[in-house]
């Protein structure tokens, strides 16, 4: 992981963050596990906060419009579109992102499926996809096709949805 | 139009500008070593193979995947022919020499009709087309993905430099082991002898690089191991935790983002800007105007310490912008002018047999349609981005591209620097659909990082920035008519069509010292009409190549993608008026083309065609050959409040040899979705220059909900491998046009069926 204290400030350029800069809120939330206090915006969305000032990239821009859920991240279990979530939202929250699914040594079943089903093409889409069905199924470990339609809303322009949808089905027998 | 001038249009090249290749010497395909990237540790013998000393097998990678799979692919026919586990391959981004060039995509462009193009007995103006039009690939050296070419291009060579390099390391084996080179075995990566000796390749590199083996050939088909069998993907893995690279991952000290405001009507200019605001806003640097370059549109970067602060900046900026000279741009006069061009205009024939005019004047009824297809954006899920850092005269570049060596040549000329100065470093790519062969957002961010003092940058586009300013796929209008005699059999078949041409504008972006006056008969305007495999006895097909204005380019199966739409439509129409069954109508035009006819009836038997269905669901049937690969669908559908659902879409593909199986049916899924949502959704309007649709809220795609299930049926072959990427794309709107007219009686002419 990368700074957490938002400064980009770059050392062989002269430029100078300008010195009107607004006061700064300083945001507490935790990420995968740590806390982090990034030096942002409030309103500052928190997947830019995630992708630019935490370096955490894993979690994709497709829209900014929580249009197509490239952007799904857990915030205390619940899936949200981080494109349209201001950062303040989230103070004192734990949100979870597809870095921390599962670990190499303890793969969450989903990402067992995804690969038994070979799923990804282009991939692109495929963090926001594994994190609303995680949050699905721990909404419903057992989710019929319907409950899969209804929950995985997001755009993938490879077309893996059949696949997406048989590897939520084979991960939830794995959950036994 | 001489001939001559028509076999070189697939390159867009005059004569003139040709001078000199025959003088070149022949290429070898399998390369030096001195092509592979020097590494301590490992040894390169040919121009794709390095041995590592753990016995590793690095492979310069010469094509970008961009979910397609192409990486499985080529690293299965190296371990194949080097007898090594898959996983054994390690991936090594190519260099720029003209070896890695695409040469099949090319001589893909030759608008020779399939049934004379295919097979041993060429005419000879096909063999000495492909011929000469492979010589010009070959020593342009365009490094392109693109085409569903890749593995039809690296099927020979690729598999030769693996079997050479087999055959060095059995050479240096017996001479360390002093045993004849016929008793060395290899398996799994080992070379073994029957006395005990055994050791992995590496023992063997630097042995290796001294033999020069005679006589390699490649292995039989039946003592494949890997080819033809389902693998595993070494990609999904990274593609399920995060950690894959994408264009936009990529994370460089210091670096600083910068987000764009391109010209908001098409052709418009840049006249002046202010932004003092945006400049007063924290984290921002600076704002950067762009010059067109690589076919960009004119327009201003503001470069900040994250993509969010550059973005809220770049909307502070106040900006004045001029109308292009020529009027603003307008979808519906578009439309207007192509249907006058049709009823004005010969336009170019591009396939003639019998008298389809004469055929028609003689009838005795001549059933006769109009069709149309829309513009259409690209929408990759990853926006247009590139990372470039311009540091002591030197550029390195960090992008999701389809074209790295053009990539190379635009920033080289955005910086007036030469192109060996500049790196390329390919990433994964979020989908490219041909969006990726296009070089204008290298242009843009090199002009940033050369205002960036030395500070590496990332330059994303928002979605609205993506969707108002891509390559679209160009709107075409057809019309479509046959003759019936006095028994009602069709006579023939007269399709004109109008609409851009494809090619000669992409040349002119990124090849411009290729690019002429005048625009060569341009084979991606007419493919899927002139190339039918019906057996009309009179038969016509046009083209009338237009220039309207609307920047146009390459979009997941090109020509094919609208106009398979037509034709297999249209023949769909004339079963109906001629009372026939539309697969036994199709059959019996197809005695010829057994081929096309197998793969046809495979998808009819596999989806029960002709069987009853629940109540209110259709068959409709679509079969079409793009890329080599010969595609069956049917599509069964219903219609739930007016709105058309795809439940299931069965597919039976003819792509020659299969390398990965699994990677057949991932394409033809992939395709069967993409090709959906341009049929329900699927359309860019253009009013006053402004594109209306700028997002995925008015731009939609088919979700979880909508998708079918996918059926693929492979049809077993032993030909060359042919595309897999695209071919699955163009018959599935016909097939669901097809369907729906059961359900309705109305027939669908116009994409995309719900406005």
């Amino acid at each position: 992981m990368g700074s957490s204290n938002g400064s980009h400030q770059p050392d062989s350029i002269s430029y100078q963050v300008p010195s009107t800069t607004r006061k700064l809120n300083l945001m507490n939330f935790t990420v995968n596990g740590k806390s982090v206090s990034p030096e942002v915006e409030p309103q500052m969305p928190l997947l830019w906060v995630l992708r630019d000032t935490l370096n955490l990239t894993g979690t994709k821009f497709g829209c900014g419009v929580a249009s197509c859920a490239a952007c799904t991240v857990h915030q205390d279990g619940q899936p949200i579109r981080s494109c349209v979530t201001p950062v303040a939202s989230v103070a004192g929250a734990n949100i979870k992102t597809i870095e921390s699914l599962g670990t190499p040594e303890k793969p969450h079943p989903l990402q067992l499926a995804w690969i038994a089903e070979q799923v990804p093409q282009c991939g692109y889409c495929q963090s926001g996809m594994l994190m609303a069905a995680a949050a699905l199924l721990e909404r419903k470990p057992k989710p019929t096709d319907a409950d899969i339609d209804e929950a995985m809303t997001n755009l993938c322009r490879c077309g893996t949805y059949q696949r997406v949808r048989a590897a939520i089905h084979r991960a939830a027998g794995a959950l036994v | 139009m001489k001939r001559r001038n028509l076999i070189l249009s697939g390159l867009g090249i005059t004569g003139a500008l040709i001078v000199g290749w025959g003088v070149l010497p022949t290429r070898s395909r399998i390369g030096k070593p001195g092509n592979m990237l020097p590494t301590e540790g490992e040894v390169a013998l040919n121009g794709w193979i390095k041995i590592a000393k753990d016995g590793g097998v690095v492979l310069a990678m010469h094509r970008s995947d961009m979910g397609q799979g192409i990486h499985n692919a080529l690293s299965v026919l190296v371990a194949e022919e080097l007898d090594v586990p898959l996983k054994q391959i390690r991936l090594e981004q190519a260099g720029h020499d003209a070896i890695y060039g695409n040469v099949a995509m090319f001589v893909g462009t030759l608008p020779f009709h399939p049934m004379q193009s295919e097979g041993v007995d060429k005419p000879f103006a096909v063999q000495s087309g492909q011929w000469i039009v492979g010589k010009v690939a070959r020593e342009l050296g365009v490094n392109a993905t693109g085409g569903s070419s890749s593995v039809k291009d690296a099927w020979e060579h690729l598999r030769m430099a693996a079997a050479t390099t087999k055959a060095s390391l059995c050479l240096a084996a017996a001479d360390l082991w002093k045993v004849p080179l016929g008793e060395v075995k290899v398996k799994d990566g080992v070379i073994s002898h029957a006395s005990g000796k055994s050791a992995h390749f590496g023992e063997f590199a630097n042995g290796a690089a001294a033999q020069t083996p005679q006589n390699v050939t490649l292995k039989d088909r039946k003592d494949w191991s890997l080819i033809g069998k389902p693998t595993a993907r070494a990609d999904v893995p990274s593609k399920t935790d995060g950690t894959a690279v994408f264009g936009m991952d990529v994370r460089l000290p210091n670096m600083l983002f910068a987000s764009v405001v391109q010209a908001p009507k098409m052709g418009g200019t840049l006249t002046s800007f202010d932004a003092k605001e945006a400049l007063a806003l924290p984290g921002v640097l600076k704002c950067i105007q762009l010059a067109s370059e690589a076919g960009s549109a004119p327009g201003f970067a503001v470069l900040a310490k994250t993509t969010w602060h550059a973005k809220q900046a770049a909307d502070k900026v106040k900006a004045q912008w001029a109308q292009r000279a020529e009027g603003a741009i307008d979808t519906k006069r578009i439309e207007s002018e192509l249907k006058d061009k049709l009823k004005t205009e010969k336009g170019f024939t591009f396939h003639e047999r019998g008298d389809a005019a004469k055929a028609e004047s003689n009838a005795a009824r001549v059933i006769e349609a109009q069709y149309k297809a829309p513009y259409l954006a690209h929408a990759t899920m990853e926006p247009m981005n590139c990372t470039v850092q311009f540091k002591g005269g030197s550029i390195e570049i960090w992008a999701p591209t389809q074209v790295p060596g053009l990539a190379r040549a635009t920033a080289a000329k955005v910086a007036n620097v030469s192109e060996d100065k500049v790196k390329v470093n390919v990433t994964l790519l979020g989908g490219g659909f041909g969006r990726r062969l296009e070089t204008d957002v290298v242009a843009q961010a090199t002009q940033v990082a050369m205002a960036a003092d030395g500070v590496p940058i990332q330059l994303v586009w928002s979605r609205e920035e993506d969707m108002t300013h891509d390559f679209y796929r160009p709107m075409h209008v057809a019309q479509l008519s046959a003759a019936l005699n006095a028994k009602g059999e069709v006579e023939s078949l007269r399709i004109k069509s109008a609409g851009d041409a494809i090619s000669p504008r992409w040349i002119s972006r990124v090849l411009p010292a290729l690019s002429g006056p005048f625009d060569a008969p341009d084979k991606t305007t007419a493919e899927g009409l002139f190339d039918l495999p019906y057996g009309f006895a009179n038969q016509h097909m046009a083209h009338v190549s237009t220039r309207m204005g609307v920047p146009i380019g390459f979009w997941r199966s090109v020509g094919h993608s609208h106009n398979a739409f037509f034709s297999e439509s249209f023949i769909d129409e004339l079963a109906f008026e001629t009372k026939q069954d539309p697969l036994a109508f199709r059959l019996s035009l197809l005695k010829e083309a057994p081929r096309y006819a197998a793969v046809l009836k495979l998808a009819a038997e596999k989806a029960k065609w002709g069987q009853a269905l629940p109540v209110g669901h259709a068959h409709g049937l679509a079969l079409h050959q793009s890329f080599g690969s010969i595609v069956a669908q049917v599509a069964e559908v219903s219609l739930q409040g007016g709105t058309p659902r795809v439940h299931c879409v069965v597919c039976a593909i003819d792509c020659g040899t299969v390398v990965n199986p699994d990677t057949v049916a991932q394409q033809v899924e992939s395709s069967v979705n993409f090709a959906l949502s341009a049929a329900l959704f699927g359309n860019i309007d253009i009013q006053d220059g402004v594109v209306q649709q700028t997002n995925f809220t008015n731009y939609p795609l088919v979700q979880m909900a909508q998708s079918p299930a996918v059926e693929t049926w492979i049809v077993p072959s032993t030909h060359s491998p042919e595309g897999v990427g695209e071919p699955g794309v163009p018959p599935l709107a016909p097939a669901v046009a097809n369907a729906l007219f059961k359900l309705t009686g109305q027939r669908m002419r116009s994409l995309p069926f719900k406005a």
